[in-house]
């Protein structure tokens, strides 16, 4: 062994952390924006009929993509979560700071990432119990998607849910955008105004989805 | 008393471009170097030269054949033989190694793109042929009073980008900047100048800076008028300290230039670039006058005498009335939009924030207002100045003088970098035979002096004048009587209020604490100084009795060659007198181009040789 | 009928013991074309000359009178008192050291901080007096003018999320600051060496893209547009020889 001092720990190396994970968190978000859209269609189907969504649902499972995916979802948003949390303030110090900073400033930009950094929380605690509780009930059925709204408790957690997903996907979209230089200043108006539809337009297909599993006829599957 | 100390080889008084080019040849050359500001460095007024620096490169179409020769001539000519013609030419020979050096320094000076370009001179439109060789070289844009092109730039923030430029060249070679630092006392033994007492303006509390050499490079004296381009920091506190050692003359006081496209009502400068790149300058008719005045150059004569003639041209009932008094129109429609949102960007920035105008399809409201210290520290070639050995001044707080009684556009951004050059490598050579005793008991004294002025202050012990009532009846004495036309009779009743003033300027009292960075009393401070600077000026004019570049009498409109071929040079010797010991010398020690005419300006000249009047 | 003005002025002094951060109201009629600049001169003048504020070029170059107007921090010099309300609200910029009042320090700040991204050109090659210059294209120049407009305010740190949040956050100056001298081939910078500089969560990666930044910035530099041209170029050149160890001898030197 050599004698002398290790005195490469003295000097920072130059680290390639911090890209590799701004990449990761951008990447997973992406793949859960997607994930999140395509989702709300396939559970949207059940407006055209239950049977839609069940076939839709058979497919999946017969294919095996709901016992992997799942899980993987599950993980890709804890992922998510942890990278992006970093940017969130710990201490209720910082907690302040951001808060009186963003009451001061009057700018919808920044209101949007504490929207995002608040509604991060609930998505967390509520859709990991709403992954449990679909993964460990396979399988997804109308019917029984009927039953749990209509149970009550359920609507309601569905109702509170879907408005944080739907805008922290949104604004989650129109933050890459802007981030990685996809969106120019001169689009960034137009393209705001668009996710701001996109997302109505989401959360709406999602209030029509409950209502209509929320009024289907459970006898009748 | 209780102080900090800092010791250094170089200490400079003022952190804009001329004093960062010093001491960067210092800190180049191995020597430690400390920049004092009043503010943080890439604030200085440096970054307010829009329109660019002359030197004879001769790249563009319009500047071919132009030479270190031709600027030189041209820089006399507009100084109405009133510079050090030494001096001048080594501006004009250093000129253009100055601009390059930038340029390696990371400069995005314009430059040259070959084929046909079309131009304007004098609202008519003309086209040109920029060379193939020349193509991606340093461009150049016309100022007034030149033959040629040769006023290099960067769109219209030149002295913002040059100074970016140079500061990070500072901060490169780890010079310390100490900004928000105010000198307020020379430190000197009557033979050498070992530094300055200096308040620290965001605490307030005193420090002494000892130094082998000392510059001043705090920029010009504007803020003695009401209406001026001048940021408010250029308030003369480098000639003040200088002044007060009663050793050190302050030269040429009385060359105050005007210039003549201030915005009104604010004095904001819309730069020389506009009539260079073809704006006009229209009346109340919107009709151009400056073809009538001025055959030749047109708006494109010297700056002191397009000013006059504007004034004229109002005082012929020719101005656009308004509240803020008559003034003129500036006419860049013509230019294009592209034009104006490029190369003039920041005209169409400030005319349409301050003044709700936009110049693509509107006039701009313009008025002489004072812009430029052609005076100050005097000093020899090599920036010493004179009276203290170790103490330099370069830049517009210097009397270098290449300037004379008029400095051309475009030639003041270039003084900061070229005589920061020569005056750098002249410190260098100083600093490398120094044998210089610091003193600290010279130090103390000056603290222990300058703390007891505070307390007078802040206990009112000498009296309760208000220091901002002073500031202004200064101002407006020299806006009125000291201004653009002089005479006799206005100079005299200055000096008179101005003394008058001075003796209320001495019995200040702080209607405030003065506690920290207050700043009631920094201006407190320095007040009495700058009225014996604005005595200096309205003394230095009274007696010169002659018109010579900005100095234009009435009552004597020629330039006399034979009397007053000279430079003032003010002394103050004693605290309690109230006017200054004017002498003279000899405008120019070597004589390249005797004195002429300028070719411009209409001036009735008494020749060096006419016969004496009694 | 000209309005009142009133101002609420966040007041403070930090080296006199007896003050308290507070805020002090100040009345003002209402001239023409009058900016923060005049309104402020005024009242120091005529009500409290003990009032700290930062002024020097008053035309909007200079960039020392930033403070939070409002509730956004703008230029004070360039702020007409028509565009906003009778009731004006001034505070110093956040992020900074207070000086006292509305006068924070800027200046430390910038150069600590330009000195840490390295703000200068990187060059071997000596400066030849008697050489010409070297040739640039002009859009070349006018591009990297229009990024070197930044006069360094402080307004985009003020409005910044992460800046208010973590002290070690450049902020989106820098990053331009750091665009400006990718465009510039006289800096021989190579990617990995910017990398080095910016490619860091105290760099482009800590940018959350609020974009509040560009949203205040009074000289309207696109930030948004450079910040996103940066993230891409950094993120890709954190990616580049992603398999191959770094360094290979370590683990061999036994």
């Amino acid at each position: 062994m050599s004698s002398s001092v290790d005195t490469a720990i003295f000097v920072k190396p130059p680290t390639r952390v911090s890209a590799y994970l701004d990449w990761i968190q951008m990447l997973t978000g992406a793949g859960l924006i997607l994930f999140m859209w395509s989702h709300m269609v396939l559970v949207a189907s059940v407006n055209i009929g239950p049977s839609v969504m069940n076939t839709i649902a058979w497919f999946f499972e017969a294919t095996y993509m709901a016992q992997v995916g799942g899980p993987i979802i599950g993980a890709t948003l804890l992922l998510h979560f942890i990278l992006a949390a970093r940017k969130i303030p710990y201490t209720s110090d910082a907690q302040g700071v951001i808060w009186r900073h963003a009451r001061m400033l009057h700018h919808t930009d920044t209101w949007l990432w504490l929207i995002q950094a608040f509604t991060a929380m609930v998505i967390l605690i509520m859709g990991s119990v709403h992954i449990w509780t679909v993964l460990t009930n396979l399988p997804i059925t109308a019917a029984k998607s009927a039953m749990r709204v209509q149970g009550g408790f359920w609507g309601v957690f569905y109702l509170i849910l879907l408005p944080m997903v739907e805008l922290h996907v949104g604004i989650g979209f129109y933050r890459i955008g802007v981030k990685w230089g996809f969106i120019k200043r001169s689009g960034r108006k137009k393209f705001h105004r668009f996710e701001n539809i996109w997302t109505g337009a989401f959360i709406l297909i999602g209030l029509i989805t409950i209502i209509r599993l929320w009024t289907l006829p459970i006898a009748g599957n | 008393m209780e102080h900090e100390t800092f010791y250094t080889d170089l200490l400079c008084v003022g952190a804009g471009l001329a004093g960062e080019r010093v001491a960067i040849a210092a800190a180049s050359a191995g020597f430690d170097a400390i920049l004092l500001s009043l503010v943080p460095a890439r604030r200085s007024h440096s970054c307010a030269a829009e329109g660019g620096m002359q030197a004879a490169l001769g790249n563009c179409a319009m500047g071919e054949g132009d030479s270190p020769d031709v600027h030189f001539a041209d820089t006399v000519k507009g100084s109405d033989w009133g510079c050090d013609q030494e001096c001048a030419r080594i501006f004009a020979d250093t000129a253009p190694v100055a601009v390059r050096e930038a340029a390696n320094w990371g400069m995005p000076w314009n430059r040259v793109v070959a084929g046909k370009a079309k131009y304007w001179k004098g609202g008519e439109e003309f086209e040109a042929e920029e060379k193939k060789d020349k193509h991606g070289l340093i461009t150049a844009r016309a100022f007034g009073g030149t033959a040629k092109w040769r006023t290099c730039y960067t769109a219209d923030g030149t002295g913002h980008t040059l100074l970016y430029t140079l500061d990070n060249k500072v901060t490169q070679l780890g010079v310390r900047v100490h900004d928000r630092v105010e000198a307020v006392s020379l430190i000197h033994d009557g033979e050498n100048c070992t530094g300055c007492v200096a308040r620290d303006l965001k605490t307030g509390k005193l420090r002494v800076y000892l130094a082998k050499a000392t510059l001043i490079a705090t920029g010009g004296y504007g803020r003695l008028y009401s209406e001026t381009t001048n940021t408010v920091i250029n308030d003369g506190g480098g000639h003040i300290i200088a002044l007060d050692t009663g050793l050190v003359p302050f030269g040429n006081p009385e060359a105050v230039q005007f210039h003549p496209t201030g915005v009104v009502p604010t004095n904001i400068l819309v730069t020389e670039g506009c009539r260079g790149d073809g704006g006009t300058l229209l009346d109340v008719d919107e009709k151009r006058f400056m073809n009538i005045y001025e055959p030749a150059k047109a708006e494109l004569a010297s700056r002191d005498v397009v000013s006059r003639w504007m004034m004229y041209h109002i005082a012929q009932g020719k101005g656009v009335p308004s509240p803020y008094g008559d003034h003129l129109w500036l006419d860049i429609r013509h230019l294009g939009a592209k034009h104006i949102t490029t190369k003039l960007r920041e005209v169409y920035d400030l005319c349409r924030h301050f003044l709700g105008v936009n110049p693509i399809n509107q006039l701009i409201p313009v008025r002489p207002a004072q812009h430029y210290s052609m005076g100050g520290v005097r000093t020899n070639s090599n920036g010493a100045a004179y009276g203290l050995k170790g103490l330099f001044s370069c830049g517009e707080s210097a009397c270098w003088d290449m300037h004379g009684f008029n400095r051309l556009g475009g030639n003041s951004l270039a003084e900061t970098i070229v005589a920061g050059r020569h005056v750098g490598l002249k410190v260098v050579e100083f600093l490398e035979g120094a044998e210089v005793i610091l003193k600290s008991s010279l130090a103390d004294q000056g603290v222990a002096a300058m703390a007891k002025r505070i307390d007078r202050l802040v206990n009112r012990t000498d009296g309760t004048e208000n220091v901002y009532a002073i500031k202004d009846a200064m101002q407006l004495v020299m806006m009125e009587k000291v201004g653009i036309f002089r005479n006799g009779t206005d100079l005299q009743a200055a000096v008179d209020t101005l003394r008058e003033i001075y003796v209320k300027a001495k019995k200040i009292g702080l209607r405030s604490s003065g506690i920290g960075a207050n700043p009631e009393l920094a201006l407190a401070l320095k007040m009495p100084g700058m009225v014996r600077l604005a005595i200096c000026v309205a003394y230095g004019a009274l007696m010169r009795t002659e018109s010579r570049g900005c100095h234009a009498r009435d009552d004597y409109q020629a330039r006399n060659d034979r009397d007053w071929l000279n430079r003032t040079l003010a002394y103050w010797r004693d605290l309690d007198a109230d006017l200054p010991d004017l002498q003279y010398e000899p405008s120019t020690k070597v004589m390249y181009m005797p004195p002429g005419d300028r070719g411009y300006g209409k001036t009735e000249i008494i020749p060096m040789d006419a016969p004496k009047e009694d | 009928m000209s309005r009142q003005l009133k101002f609420n002025i966040f007041r403070f002094n930090p080296e006199d013991p007896s003050s308290e951060p507070h805020t002090d109201t100040f009345m003002l009629e209402e001239t023409p074309s009058l900016t923060l600049f005049i309104a402020l001169n005024k009242i120091r003048e005529e009500q409290d000359p003990s009032l700290m504020f930062d002024f020097a070029c008053r035309m909007a170059i200079c960039g020392s009178c930033g403070m939070v107007i409002n509730g956004r921090p703008g230029l004070a010099c360039k702020t007409l008192t028509v565009e906003l309300p009778e009731e004006i609200t001034l505070m110093p910029l956040p992020v900074f050291k207070l000086v006292g009042d509305l006068s924070v320090d800027t200046g430390t700040w910038f150069r600590a901080t330009n000195t840490k991204i390295e703000s200068w050109i990187h060059t071997d090659q000596e400066f030849d007096p008697e050489a010409i210059e070297e040739r640039m294209e002009n859009d070349l120049a006018n591009s990297i003018f229009e990024l070197e407009r930044c006069i360094e305010c402080g307004c985009c740190v003020a409005s910044c999320g992460t800046a208010n949040m973590r002290e070690d956050f450049v902020g989106a100056f820098a990053l331009n600051r750091i665009s400006r001298f990718i465009m510039d081939p006289r800096d021989k910078r190579t990617d990995p060496e910017y990398f080095d500089v910016v490619g860091t969560d105290q760099g482009i990666f800590g940018c959350m893209g609020l974009l509040a930044c560009e949203d205040v910035c009074p000289r309207e530099i696109p930030l948004q547009d450079q910040l996103g041209i940066l993230r891409r170029k950094m993120a890709f050149q954190g990616l580049k020889n992603i398999f191959k160890p770094k360094e290979k001898g370590r683990h061999r030197r036994f």
